[in-house]
């Protein structure tokens, strides 16, 4: 496996390239924002200002723009952006997936004490979120389908039904794979929402089963508004990492004095940040862990990657985070199991099928993989059947 | 009389859509299905499908999504035409009549060529003999070197012995059908078209002319559609940069009165 010579990404990260030079896109697209002159912020915050003129000018009588909000640290950011410093009335969505810890719950719930916005929360009923759950998990390996899908479509749904034509989303993709440069302002699109959140998959899929059974009438948070609908109504979703600087440390540490924002009280068991994810129990531990299972990374790369950029780690100590975190079964795995009535015979035998070839090897039974520090070291027993064990013997050749 | 056409490119670097710069640097931004997909739904006249990949390696990077991994760019082709509501040109690679002819069966309308072409202008002259002119577009890269521009090949990496007009009098007298322009000088920075170059071409010949390279906003298809006559104007990373572009483009073209369709979504 080829790493990137800067940060501890795999190559086969998603939509990841890396250059002649062995450094990442990610990486690049980070030292491009970095090298970005306070002119040129400047010059940023100027195009953001004439969105907000146009928000304001076209608008008397309804909200101003939709906010997509977790309640993280950066739907705050965002938030505070528009009411403190453009005085806009937002409108918050929230997309709710039952998977809230106790802190992202008290973030969510405090939006609406300290800041001056009305705020939907919207999701499918526990009953249908289980069976989301248990598809998601057997047809691409992630019980959080379900969630991708509905954080990038409630919001456009409610911004369509109430006629407003401005989403300000957060970051943007390029942190993850640097897929943008400074200059293209990138905004949101059906198709990125399709592959890129939703993997191809849509609502469509997840109905007609003929042991699950899910109708049409409850994937309605789930169902894109038509190109007509959103030209008509002149929507746009704007990236506001586009327009400022992105730091989720400097965020986290400035919303927690403004607002009484909260981390994580303990500690997360596959990642040493406690500032993100706080929403979806799931998010850094075995929907993480299962991304470990396919390409043997988690997020703890993720972290360490973005941190090694921003300038808080040393590849050195990342790399020892890495070989810490990333591999770890996290408790909430017990927690998901309880909750969808499985065992964990059942997961591991699903989970395995997923194991990307790119990555693993097997050897006496056991699933091997070379290491970010080059080290190859197993990581527990194979759970596939000797059918699907030539299979995957097959791809690998 | 004739519409002039409106154009998206989509660049597939081993098997996966890219943006580029200056023909040097690149960033993977999905699915190539998803792009055709949504070019077709917003109602493009025409697009082109350039296989960009330096080796001959094509692979999705991961197995678990709703996509099929084609691992040759004649599966992709294959793939994508199923479900393509738009004529397409599919470049790259040619290197044989046969090659020609894969593509064409594939779902291909038009071919596009530029290195096999360079160095051995015969093969225009062959290919559209045999599958007729208007299938036959000659891709064109130029880089501006001491003030001159010169036609370079190899997905830009190696300049050719050729000026921009020698070549373009070599190409027609050859049978091409169609050229597409391209400065590599301007692709992917966004600063706009380079009209003394597309005025270059179309003054130097009397086949249809495609451009490219530059878009960054809006405006600049409108300066192309005032000020040059060209037939095609064509971006590829523009595109992908907000949704419904193609659409939305269209609409400011055919509301300022320029000779454009009218704009559509398809459903599909």
């Amino acid at each position: 496996m080829v790493y990137c010579k800067k940060c501890v990404y795999p190559i086969i990260s998603v939509n990841l390239e890396i250059g002649e030079d062995g450094i990442c896109s990610s990486c690049k697209t980070f030292e491009e924002f970095n090298s970005l002159t306070s002119y040129d912020w400047e010059e940023k915050k100027k195009k953001f200002e004439i969105i907000v003129e146009q928000i304001k000018k076209n608008n008397k009588s309804n909200y101003d723009c939709v906010i997509p909000v977790s309640g993280g640290k950066d739907s705050y950011y965002q938030t505070h952006k528009i009411i403190s410093d453009y005085k806009l009335k937002p409108l918050l969505v929230t997309y709710h997936g039952n998977n809230y810890l106790p802190e992202g719950d008290f973030n969510r719930d405090n939006m609406r004490k300290v800041f001056d916005a009305d705020h939907i929360v919207w999701g499918p009923s526990v009953e249908v979120l289980k069976k989301l759950n248990i598809l998601g998990f057997e047809k691409m390996g992630d019980m959080n389908w379900h969630a991708h899908c509905g954080i990038f479509t409630s919001p456009i749904i409610i911004a369509a039904k109430f006629k407003i034509p401005f989403l300000i989303w957060g970051e943007i993709p390029w942190d993850i794979s640097g897929m943008y440069k400074a200059n293209d302002y990138p905004e949101f699109s059906a198709r990125v929402r399709h592959e890129h959140g939703l993997r191809g998959y849509e609502w469509q899929d997840f109905i007609h089963h003929k042991d699950i059974k899910i109708l049409e009438k409850d994937m309605i948070w789930a169902k894109y508004p038509s190109d007509e609908e959103i030209v008509k109504l002149g929507i746009r979703g704007i990236y506001i990492g586009n327009y400022f600087k992105w730091d989720p440390n400097e965020h986290s540490k400035l919303m927690q004095s403004l607002y009484n924002w909260k981390p994580l009280e303990g500690n997360f068991q596959r990642t040493y940040r406690k500032i993100s994810n706080l929403d979806d129990r799931y998010e850094s531990g075995i929907h993480d862990l299962l991304k470990f299972i396919k390409f043997g990374y988690g997020r703890c790369s993720d972290h360490a990657s973005k941190d090694i950029r921003t300038g808080y780690l040393s590849r050195d100590e990342a790399i020892k985070l890495v070989m810490k975190y990333d591999h770890v079964v996290s408790d909430d795995l017990y927690y998901w199991l309880k909750y969808i009535g499985k065992d964990e015979n059942y997961f591991w035998k699903i989970a395995d099928k997923f194991r990307d070839p790119r990555t693993w090897k097997i050897k006496d039974g056991n699933w091997i993989k070379e290491n970010v520090d080059g080290s190859i070291s197993s990581y527990g027993k194979v759970h596939l059947t000797p059918d699907e064990i030539d299979l995957f013997n097959k791809k690998n050749k | 009389m004739k519409k002039r056409r409106l154009i998206p490119v989509l660049l597939i670097k081993n098997g996966m859509v890219v943006q580029s710069r200056n023909f040097k640097e690149f960033q993977k931004i999905g699915m190539v299905k998803t792009s055709v997909k949504r070019c077709s739904e917003w109602g493009s006249d025409e697009l082109i499908l350039l296989d960009i990949s330096r080796e001959n390696k094509y692979d999705l990077n991961r197995d678990d999504l709703n996509f099929v991994n084609n691992n040759s760019f004649i599966d992709i082709v294959l793939d994508i035409s199923k479900s393509c509501f738009m004529p397409i040109t599919v470049g790259g690679k040619i290197y044989s009549l046969k090659d020609i002819e894969n593509y064409l069966v594939s779902g291909a309308d038009k071919v596009a060529i530029n290195t096999s072409a360079v160095l051995d202008p015969k093969f225009l002259d062959l290919a559209s003999k045999k599958f007729g002119s208007q299938c036959i577009v000659n891709s064109v890269d130029v880089k501006l070197i001491n003030n001159k521009y010169i036609v370079c090949i190899n997905n830009g990496s190696e300049v050719s012995s050729y000026e921009l007009k020698e070549w373009l009098k070599i190409s027609e007298q050859n049978g091409t059908g169609e050229i597409f322009i391209n400065s590599i000088d301007n692709d992917g920075r966004g600063n706009g078209f380079d009209l003394e170059l597309i005025n270059l071409v179309e003054s130097n010949i009397n086949i249809p002319v495609v451009c490219c390279g530059g878009a960054g906003k809006f405006e600049h298809f409108l300066e192309v559609a005032e000020k040059t006559n060209v037939d095609g104007i064509a971006a590829a990373n523009f595109f992908q940069h907000v949704d419904q572009s193609v659409f939305l483009t269209k609409k400011i073209l055919y509301e300022k009165n320029f000779n454009f369709r009218e704009p559509r979504f398809l459903k599909i």
